[in-house]
């Protein structure tokens, strides 16, 4: 029997290489379809993988004030309370907020670098982090983003416009790595001493508390323990995570059902297309069944094809959609993946491929098309010959 | 031998649009001879030959091979019997156009367990045989309708079927090529191989064994 499948498939590729247009037809629609799916799949993916890394960089908690139900400046003696709670290791004040730069909009945070351990943010790529004798001195850590956009490196003097529009020198004195680029990408880490007076934050005030638990506790019994504090909010890192897969995975979910739906589409034209050229197959089927082959050897030709045709277009899609997303930064797409931060579209977008996602897409594609080709085959095969041939010729 | 018992053959039964394409045929063929179905055009001389190469399944009636009645046996059993003891030459040719005349020729070998390139010298032989062999690796499109035909041959005779099923094969061709398919069937009786023949060809009527005429759908005469 093994002569016979080896026949059965070297027809398959005979077939496949002599009806050109049905195969280019197939390949084209399915190449599209995937590499625009592959594309969402992998930066949703990266942007997800992304979250979790900085999550992880984030403190285990985070206290924020509210006020008429609205977050607001909390008072800096909410620390003496926070640090007598049981479990907690440190409190660090953070003063926060945004700036612009040009067309950008960067993320500054100021914090008491005495308190925070360094590798809170990080690795540093060139230069170094904050030291406690940098407060009030205008030196600031950057993201890579900025440098890049701004054409920045350490050494340098950069100027941040205020709320009031005053210009603010700063001294770039550290870069940070790529390592957790969307945490970092846009942040500007300054003394908190300089965050106050560049969002003129009132004395006695900071943005929020970082508090970060000791190694024997988990974050939410500390959390539950803290909940007598009055009009104070705590985030936890699951929260933070939770906010981050939210925004960015709806978006690639969206996306992804969308062209879920056009690949359907897609198999649907493909299955279309075997009816267009359904004459010259069905003839080809009645002949076929007429020299003695079975139904079975019709749908192992027929399954072949599909197979082939299958993995090579979703193959090829997935490779264009990993260099669309990963070296091209996804044209068209990377505005509505990114919408909710306030990344610049200069953001280099994570990719990451997983097997989950490669199989998911190939299970869309290949799975759709071998039924559409296979079924009006079968179809074919289980008519007489010779009314296939005659329905074939009419 | 075969033997056809009571076969009609009605399409689109009990709707407006029947059609009553062979009606009620009893039929003997002797192994080793050539049989001639005649008549009008639609007397229903193709879908007897279907019938008879369990290519098309009747409305009623039986069919008997060696004195077995097949139909009800399996559409993979009746595939089988197909692809060991029949050959087609079909009216239109049928041969694939993207494919050249050899491959053509091997293609009926694809389904069996054996590889298509043993009976190499086979196919040679007979394209020699009926004077196509220089066309062999030529595209069907290539070939004129006299040569084409005679590729069709080729093809059902590859694997050396036992009953041969042809019709009208000399109806689009030449004189020549008309002969050489006289000649060839001629040939493929004397080694004991049973041909059935749709033809108005008065040519190839004379060197039949056993003719019958068909109307609307019915066996008149046998001669």
């Amino acid at each position: 029997m093994i002569k016979k499948h080896k026949n059965l498939l070297r027809y398959s590729f005979d077939c496949l290489s002599r009806y050109r247009m049905r195969s280019a037809v197939i390949i084209v629609t399915f190449l599209i379809a995937t590499t625009m799916v592959s594309a969402v799949l992998f930066t949703k993916e990266g942007l997800e993988k992304e979250a979790e890394i900085s999550v992880r960089m984030a403190p285990d908690l985070t206290v924020q004030y509210l006020k008429a139900g609205r977050v607001a400046p909390i008072p800096l003696d909410y620390a003496n309370t926070i640090a007598e709670v049981e479990g907690v290791k440190s409190v660090v004040p953070r003063i926060w907020g945004y700036a612009g730069i040009s067309t950008y909009t960067f993320t500054v945070i100021g914090l008491d670098t005495s308190l925070i351990p360094y590798a809170t943010f990080g690795s540093i790529e060139s230069g170094r982090f904050l030291k406690p004798d940098d407060a009030g001195k205008g030196n600031i850590v950057i993201g890579k983003l900025i440098a890049g956009l701004l054409n920045v490196k350490v050494g340098d003097d950069i100027i941040l416009l205020s709320e009031s529009v005053e210009a603010n020198k700063f001294h770039v004195v550290g870069l940070f790595s790529d390592a957790s680029s969307i945490y970092t990408a846009d942040m500007i880490v300054m003394s908190i001493q300089d965050a106050r007076q560049f969002f003129r934050m009132p004395e006695g005030y900071v943005t929020d508390f970082a508090v970060y638990v000791e190694d024997y506790e988990q974050p939410a019994n500390v959390a539950t323990k803290m909940s007598f504090l009055p009009n104070v909010r705590i985030l936890d890192q699951d929260l933070l995570l939770r906010g981050y897969k939210a925004a960015y995975g709806a978006r690639g979910g969206i996306f992804v059902t969308l062209w879920t739906i056009l690949l359907v589409g897609a198999a649907l034209v493909a299955f279309s297309q075997a009816v267009v050229v359904g004459h010259e197959s069905k003839f080809e089927v009645g002949l076929l069944k007429t020299f003695g082959f079975s139904t079975l050897d019709i749908i192992e030709v027929r399954l072949v094809e599909s197979l082939v045709l299958g993995f090579f277009a979703t193959s090829l899609g997935m490779v264009l959609g990993y260099i669309y997303a990963a070296y091209l930064n996804a044209p068209g797409l990377v505005d509505i993946l990114l919408g909710w931060a306030f990344l610049p579209r200069e953001f280099r977008l994570p990719v990451f491929v997983s097997w989950t996602s490669v199989f998911s897409i190939y299970a869309v594609t290949v799975i759709p098309l071998m039924i559409t080709t296979v079924v009006p085959a079968w179809l074919n095969a289980i008519t007489d010959p010779e009314l296939a041939m005659r329905r074939a010729a009419a | 031998m075969i033997e056809l018992r009571g076969v009609s053959k009605i399409y689109n039964k009990g709707k407006f649009n029947e059609v009553v394409a062979v009606q009620d045929v009893n039929l003997k063929i002797e192994d080793g001879r050539i049989v001639v179905l005649t008549g009008p055009s639609g007397c229903g001389k193709t879908t007897l030959l279907s019938i008879m190469g369990l290519i098309l399944t009747p409305t009623s009636g039986d069919i008997l091979y060696d004195g077995e009645p097949v139909l009800g046996y399996s559409d993979y059993w009746k595939t089988i019997f197909r692809r060991e003891n029949f050959g087609f030459v079909f009216q239109h040719i049928n041969l694939l156009p993207q494919y050249t005349a050899l491959e053509n020729v091997l293609l009926p070998l694809y389904a069996r367990d054996s590889d298509p390139s043993d009976f190499m010298e086979r196919a040679v032989e007979l394209l020699s045989k009926l004077g196509v062999i220089e066309r062999a690796n030529h595209l069907v499109e290539q070939l004129s309708g006299g040569e084409q035909q005679r590729v069709a041959f080729v093809r059902a005779l590859i694997k050396d079927p036992k009953y041969l099923f042809a019709d009208e094969p000399t109806v689009f061709v030449d004189e020549e090529t008309s002969r050489i398919i006289y000649r060839l069937l001629q040939d493929l009786r004397d080694k004991g191989k049973t041909i059935v023949v749709s033809t108005h060809d008065p040519e190839l009527i004379k060197i039949a064994d056993q003719i019958h005429r068909m109307e609307r759908g019915r066996l008149l005469q046998t001669k």
